[in-house]
């Protein structure tokens, strides 16, 4: 191991902290300022909801092959029931930050926060 | 004319790397993240930029990804194109510093662990830019820390490999029948 070779594995650990870093405090992500939701189903935009200016919780009932109810309250967005077969809708939870998304299979329908 | 000897050795380099490519395949990596792997075919396409020039190494990548993805089923899937491009940005990086190496200053020379370290960060970074090409989703540059940081190790040790390898090649006299 030459010392260069010492100077290469430093700067690329180097590049390693500096790249955890930058993802650990994104600016945007850290705030959380601005949280658009998507709601789209079959590839088509079904709701965009501004989920900070959401000044009462409300309920959208998705048509389709299942039943599904979706609860919006402020700054936050899930799948609040469905009677798919998995549930894996409902089980992903609240989504929050941008770039969550909950993805109901059977039903075509996702959620997402954009980024 | 290409002569036969440099066709034969060509062959038995792209040879061995698919074995190495598929062989790779069955150990099982005690991380849990996707996607970290050894890289042993990398030692094969650091072995032909020693010996020979960057052109025969190229040659053997393109080959050696083509053909291991026929043999595993992946040709022109995601995996294909991932490995493709990690490769190729893994060959660039480790000729242009082996370019380097002979130079007379000082400066610039690298020992054969620390270009394999650089081809292995080159490979995750190709990967990586490739996936986020075709993913088209900003996540996927969670794991740029991770595969950097995994390609200190793993280059580290393919370098240990090839040097074992190059050495062994040597005092066993077999390194002059390689050469074209």
């Amino acid at each position: 191991m030459k010392r260069n070779d010492i100077i290469l594995t430093m700067i690329i650990i180097l590049a390693v902290i500096a790249t955890w870093g930058c993802l650990k405090w994104h600016p945007g992500r850290a705030e959380n300022t601005h949280c658009i939701a998507t709601i789209t189903q079959n590839h088509k935009l079904i709701e965009r909801i501004d989920l900070n200016t959401v000044s009462e919780a409300r309920e959208i009932i998705l048509p389709g092959k299942y039943h599904e109810i979706i609860q919006v309250e402020k700054g936050r967005i899930r799948f609040k029931e469905a009677n798919c077969p998995d549930k894996i809708c409902v089980k992903a939870g609240w989504l929050e930050k941008p770039g969550d998304i909950a993805v109901c299979l059977p039903n075509k329908a996702v959620i997402k926060i954009e980024d | 004319m290409v002569s036969t000897k440099r066709l034969t050795t060509i062959a038995v380099l792209v040879a061995l790397a698919i074995v190495l490519h598929l062989f790779e395949a069955l150990i099982p990596i005690p991380f849990p993240i996707p996607g970290v792997k050894l890289g042993l075919a990398n030692i094969v396409t650091l072995l032909a930029l020693v010996l020979f020039d960057s052109k025969t190494a190229f040659l053997i990548v393109i080959l050696r990804t083509v053909l291991g993805s026929l043999l595993s089923g992946t040709l022109l899937n995601i995996a294909f194109f991932l490995s493709f491009s990690g490769a190729i940005a893994a060959t660039c990086l480790m000729a242009l510093l082996l370019q380097l190496a002979p130079a007379a200053s000082f400066k610039f020379r690298f020992s054969l662990l620390g270009i394999s370290v650089a081809g292995a960060a080159a490979h995750n970074l190709g990967q990586l830019a490739m996936a986020a090409l075709l993913i088209k989703h900003t996540g996927i540059f969670y794991y740029l820390p991770i595969m950097l940081l995994s390609s200190v190790p793993t280059g580290f040790l393919t370098g240990l490999l090839l040097r074992e390898l190059l050495n062994y090649l040597q005092s066993s006299g077999q390194l002059d029948d390689f050469l074209i």
